[in-house]
């Protein structure tokens, strides 16, 4: 099975190695599949703003940059790992309450999708592009520094459709909530530094292409997930 | 005779010392050999060699470090990759390594074996059995080299006499506060002490991470299973190898140990382990191991009698003068292992080398009070030689049990 993380950061948003450093780090671990997912902030509150101010955010007017550092990271990483790096975002949508904010994982993202559009229209918009949705840490966490965010799995009836997959497990938290309710699921490391590595990661048996672990995924058959310790 | 007296006195003598050291590395990297024709027609038969490489989880850039042996500018040699099973992370990288050079005579060896204590043993083992070729080199997962390296290493073995090669290590990577730590001690304490014992004293220190040595030759001391109980299994094959009339050389070819994403915790360890080994097998000798740190006598008399202008100047000018040292050092082992490794360090590292310098100093202390060492998931107490015996008792008390034993030891 391909060893699989969606879930990963970089200096463009607040992670704190370069991409080529990440995608080093993950290639020499051996992995098959990644995908590089910055945070895209809402622009609308002060935590945003906020965040845009110290650019951990990607924004429209560096989505080009960014998207094309990833795509030659991910031919790069192709020649000499064998590792398919998939671009994407993480749309971070973020207020003081935590019923209100919510994390969304585009997968397989063209273009820049603005985190203060509404939930419906990002979600559709990331169909038009045929990116995979991922609902990220969508239940509670005892994380004391990160705010949960819950507005995902409060609202699950109205927007369970629209998602495609939802994280069963995020670094050392697991939600057992997406196993009850048979949700489709991928877990992730939520990578921000380099001991972010050992977590929990998903195993795919399917192709190593886009297209076949987008359906993968999408199918959930063939999907495990792992601890992964050194 | 004041304190301050005493430590400044044995701080200058410390500096004098590490002049020394840092003098041995610098002929030992700077040595001119004669160039080995690399030319097949015109370069002598060079032997056939067996690489072992002992895998278990994984060692930061683990796959370019087993890539570099696969590139290697040599005409016949096996690569033996050794695991205890499958699901071993490291697994995954060996096999894409495999895959990734198909003309390579590559095989993963996926075997448990429990013959003694050494978890490394243990994985060479298997290996050793297997390798075809009768020169076997034990190569550690955490190295990088060139593709010169096997010719450079195998022209000491046209000697009959040679009985072991080893080689020199540099740290480089130093990407997070803990590597940078643990490669300023490779490249100044570490690679000093062994430079200096093979060029001043003729004493061989061998450290594991390259050993190319006759199948013969370490078959005639018992063969790896004599050493499956202990800890520092490479200096003690070493002594035994020169015990057994044996030539032990140090290679000047610098290898790169690659140490990128250390944590503090990890560096404390592995030099607190390192510290009990050389306190087990040195005993006394492990006494000067203070002078060799020139930079944390000359910092006691400000911890211990209060900062004075007298003692703040003493420890400013021995720590200038080594901060100078080693970034001097420090540059020229970047310029030797840049063909291996590209990582350009920042020239503002070299500033940590006096709190480095204190923290080893201070770590010194522990094997004095402590005969257990955590290794590879494995806790042991280590004895005369290294010999390990197993530690079950982990909890609070075992502070107790380990104080007692370490008497024990001692009084023995």
């Amino acid at each position: 099975m391909m060893l699989c993380d969606f879930h990963i950061h970089t200096n463009f948003s607040d992670g704190s190695l370069e991409m080529r450093d990440t995608i080093d780090l993950f290639g020499q671990a051996g992995f098959d599949v990644i995908a590089v997912t910055d945070h895209v902030v809402s622009g609308d509150n002060s935590i945003g703003k906020f965040a845009r101010q110290f650019n951990l955010s990607v924004r429209g007017d560096n989505f080009d940059e960014y998207f094309n550092a990833i795509k030659e990271e991910a031919k790069r990483a192709w020649e000499k790992y064998e590792m398919l790096v998939i671009p994407g975002v993480e749309i971070s949508k973020n207020y003081l309450s935590k019923n209100k904010s919510a994390h969304i994982l585009l997968l397989d993202i063209k273009e820049f999708i603005p985190a203060c559009m509404d939930y419906e229209e990002i979600f559709l918009e990331a169909k038009n592009q045929n990116a995979l949705t991922v609902a990220c840490h969508p239940h509670h966490t005892p994380d004391i520094v990160n705010k949960d965010t819950l507005f995902l799995w409060n609202n699950r009836d109205k927007y369970a459709k629209y998602i495609d997959a939802w994280e069963i497990a995020n670094r050392d938290d697991v939600f057992n909530v997406i196993s009850l309710k048979k949700y489709p699921y991928i877990a992730n490391s939520d990578f921000h530094q380099a001991r972010h590595l050992y977590s929990w990661k998903t195993l795919l048996n399917c192709e190593k292409d886009v297209d076949s672990v987008k359906q993968c995924i999408r199918h959930n058959k063939g999907v495990a997930i792992t601890l992964f310790r050194n | 005779m004041t304190l301050f007296g005493i430590c400044a006195a044995i701080s200058i003598v410390g500096t004098v010392l590490y002049l020394f050291q840092a003098g041995a590395v610098w002929s030992l990297i700077t040595k001119k050999l004669e160039p080995v024709d690399l030319i097949p027609a015109r370069r002598p038969a060079l032997p056939a060699v067996s690489i072992l490489k002992p895998l278990r989880g994984l060692d930061d850039n683990l796959f370019d470090n087993l890539a570099s042996f696969c590139t290697q500018n040599y005409p016949e040699y096996e690569i033996l990759f050794s695991l205890q099973d499958h699901n071993d992370p490291a697994y995954k990288v060996a096999k894409k390594v495999q895959d990734k050079f198909p003309d390579k005579n590559i095989t993963i060896i996926v075997e448990r074996c429990n013959a003694g204590l050494n978890p490394k043993v243990n994985n060479l083992i298997p290996a050793y059995r297997k390798a075809a070729h009768p020169l076997v080199l034990i190569s550690d997962s955490n190295v990088m080299v060139d593709e010169n390296y096997l010719t450079e290493i195998t022209r000491h073995t046209n000697d009959p006499e040679v009985g072991l090669v080893s080689n020199v290590i540099s740290g480089v990577g130093g990407r997070s506060l803990g590597a940078v730590l643990e490669n300023l001690h490779l490249n100044s304490f570490i690679l000093g002490s062994v430079s200096f014992l093979d060029r001043f004293l003729g004493m061989p220190c061998v450290i594991g991470k390259s050993m190319l040595l006759k199948k013969s030759d370490l078959e005639a001391l018992g063969g790896l299973e004599a050493f499956k109980d202990i800890l520092a299994e490479d200096f003690i094959i070493g002594r035994e190898m020169q015990r057994a009339g044996k030539k032990v050389i140090l290679s000047n070819y610098l290898i790169s140990n690659v140490n990128e994403y250390w944590g503090i915790k990890r560096f404390l360890n592995r030099h607190t382990r390192w510290g009990k080994l050389r306190w087990k097998i040195g005993g006394a000798k492990y006494l000067s191991e203070l002078l060799a740190n020139p930079v944390f006598m000359a910092t006691l008399p400000v911890l211990l009698k209060g900062p004075s202008r007298e003692t703040l100047s003493f420890a400013a000018i021995i720590g200038v003068i080594k901060i100078l040292g080693d970034s001097l050092l420090g540059k020229k082992i970047e310029a030797s292992t840049a063909r291996t490794y590209v990582h350009k360090q920042s020239p503002l590292i070299y500033f940590l080398v006096p709190v480095k310098d204190i923290i080893i100093g201070i770590l010194w202390f522990v094997p004095l009070v402590s005969s257990t060492v955590g290794w590879r998931g494995n806790r042991y107490v280590i004895g005369q030689d290294s010999q390990l015996s197993p530690c079950t008792d982990t909890g609070v008390w075992s502070w107790g049990y380990r104080i007692t034993d370490s008497i024990r030891a001692r009084v023995a």
